[in-house]
């Protein structure tokens, strides 16, 4: 089955010059966990989640976050956060990122997802951004296929 | 890809009831939700005919996300900007007995600045992946007038067909920004720049007004089954000659679909085009359903509409 049967049709971004204020701003809102990042022509530039301000803003947190010393990570945490509110995306976003073609399958899709340890693979048209695929969107594929073929 | 963008798009929320009894409890005997908004439903008719669309505008809270949801399940492209406040909500009791439909309005959010300038960074983004893009309905709280007329210079900035199809004075405001094709909305008070369209010689005085006031093309609706269209040199006249019309809400979103789908399809004359739309709007005017029309609904209706020049 083709990409752009299986994607989430949605183009939320943001450009590299997004503050994380903003950022954090538009995730909870959306009430997702990241997002890709464009140029002013929907060309993906980067990709931004959680995951990654954490790791920048406190490189040991996903390390000790089960450890006793959590709570004492987490106030340097705090503050680190605050201090980058005004920073741009661009510093901490993950650059030459996977993205796959809405003609491209699910096959692939997954390859690239579970080869590279990824939640979210964004789908391009003639190289801009018209949706997002996960794991789930393709699992889902596959199990009604599956009960289909039962 | 054809763009479409809502400022204050609604959740209708429609309740079916037999013999409504105010002050009294009554008993609903059909519930449904849609998302509704003059964009959004240019964007469903584009893709009701088979067209890539992508739907821009705001959305607030679980109505929002609820809206973003039914869209992309259609197969509609979304990228809209979400506010603080909820998305509001339009109900509407319908009567069976009675055959009365009563509806319940809430006021649209509240917009900032903020969100003024995120929106059209959206839309600038947005727009260098369209061909076209539709600026329709009212505007919520704290949009300002001129809102439609800055979208329109960023479209153009970008090589992009401009379709406005509002009423009052975002219309006004819209057309000095010359637009490639203007409509006013009639619904409220069948009235614009002061004429009221009555007859025939009053929707051919406004269309040309449309275009001298900016726009390349001007269409007027007149007693909802005929159009005039004006450019600067021609007058066109289109009517349907189908007498069965079953709902006309929507019918007016299918035609500003319909012109947006022809006028970015190459080889398409004016008059095609004119024809392509009527055909779009009485596909729409023929559903009971809410849903928008195939391209085979719409490929039939072409029979059935007569455009003349005048």
């Amino acid at each position: 089955m083709k990409i752009k049967n299986i994607m989430i049709r949605d183009v939320t971004s943001v450009l590299a010059t997004c503050k994380l204020v903003d950022l954090i701003g538009i995730l909870s809102r959306h009430k997702i966990t990241g997002l890709p990042v464009v140029n002013n022509n929907q060309e993906v530039v980067g990709f931004i989640s959680l995951h990654d301000i954490i790791r920048a803003t406190l490189p040991n947190y996903l390390g000790i976050i089960n450890s006793d010393s959590i709570l004492s990570e987490f106030i340097q945490l705090s503050k680190s956060l605050k201090e980058y509110s005004q920073r741009p995306v661009e510093e901490f976003m993950r650059k030459n990122i996977v993205t796959i073609d809405e003609d491209n399958n699910e096959v692939l899709a997954a390859d690239l997802l579970i080869r590279n340890e990824i939640q979210r693979l964004p789908v391009l048209r003639n190289g801009k951004l018209v949706g997002i695929v996960t794991l789930t969107d393709i699992c889902r594929v596959l199990m009604n296929n599956n009960e289909n073929n039962n | 890809m054809i763009g479409t963008i809502t400022l204050n798009p609604a959740i209708d929320v429609i309740l079916e009831v037999s013999n409504l009894k105010i002050n009294h409890y009554n008993k609903v005997l059909n519930a449904h939700t849609t998302s509704g908004g003059k964009g959004i439903n240019v964007s469903k008719a584009i893709r009701g005919y088979g067209r890539e669309t992508i739907a821009v505008g705001f959305l607030g809270g679980g109505r929002g996300r609820m809206i973003e949801e039914e869209l992309r399940g259609l197969g509609i492209t979304t990228n809209f900007w979400h506010i603080e406040e909820k998305t509001r909500s339009n109900t509407i009791i319908s009567d069976k007995k009675a055959g009365e439909h009563t509806l319940l309005s809430e006021p649209g959010p509240k917009i900032t600045e903020y969100d003024l300038e995120m929106l059209k960074s959206i839309f600038y983004r947005v727009m260098s992946q369209c061909s076209a893009v539709t600026l329709s309905g009212s505007l919520p709280r704290g949009v300002p007038v001129n809102i439609y007329g800055d979208l329109i210079s960023i479209a153009k900035e970008r090589g992009v067909k401009t379709i406005l199809d509002t009423s009052g004075e975002q219309f006004i405001k819209g057309l000095e920004k010359r637009p490639f094709l203007a409509k006013p909305d009639l619904r409220e008070n069948n009235r614009v720049f002061g004429i009221k369209i009555d007859k025939e010689r009053d929707a051919i005085k406004a269309a040309k007004e449309v275009v001298q006031r900016g726009a390349e093309i001007g269409v007027v609706s007149l007693e909802q089954k005929k159009d005039i269209i004006a450019t600067r040199d021609e007058i066109w006249f289109a009517e349907t000659d189908y007498h069965e019309i079953v709902n006309l809400i929507g019918a007016g979103d299918a035609l500003i679909a319909g012109f947006a789908i022809a006028l970015t399809e190459e080889g398409k004359n004016l008059e095609e085009a004119i024809k392509f739309s009527m055909a779009c709007a009485l596909a729409s005017a023929l559903r009971e359903e809410e849903e928008f029309s195939s391209r085979e609904e719409v490929e039939k209706c072409l029979q059935c509409v007569n455009v003349k020049r005048l």
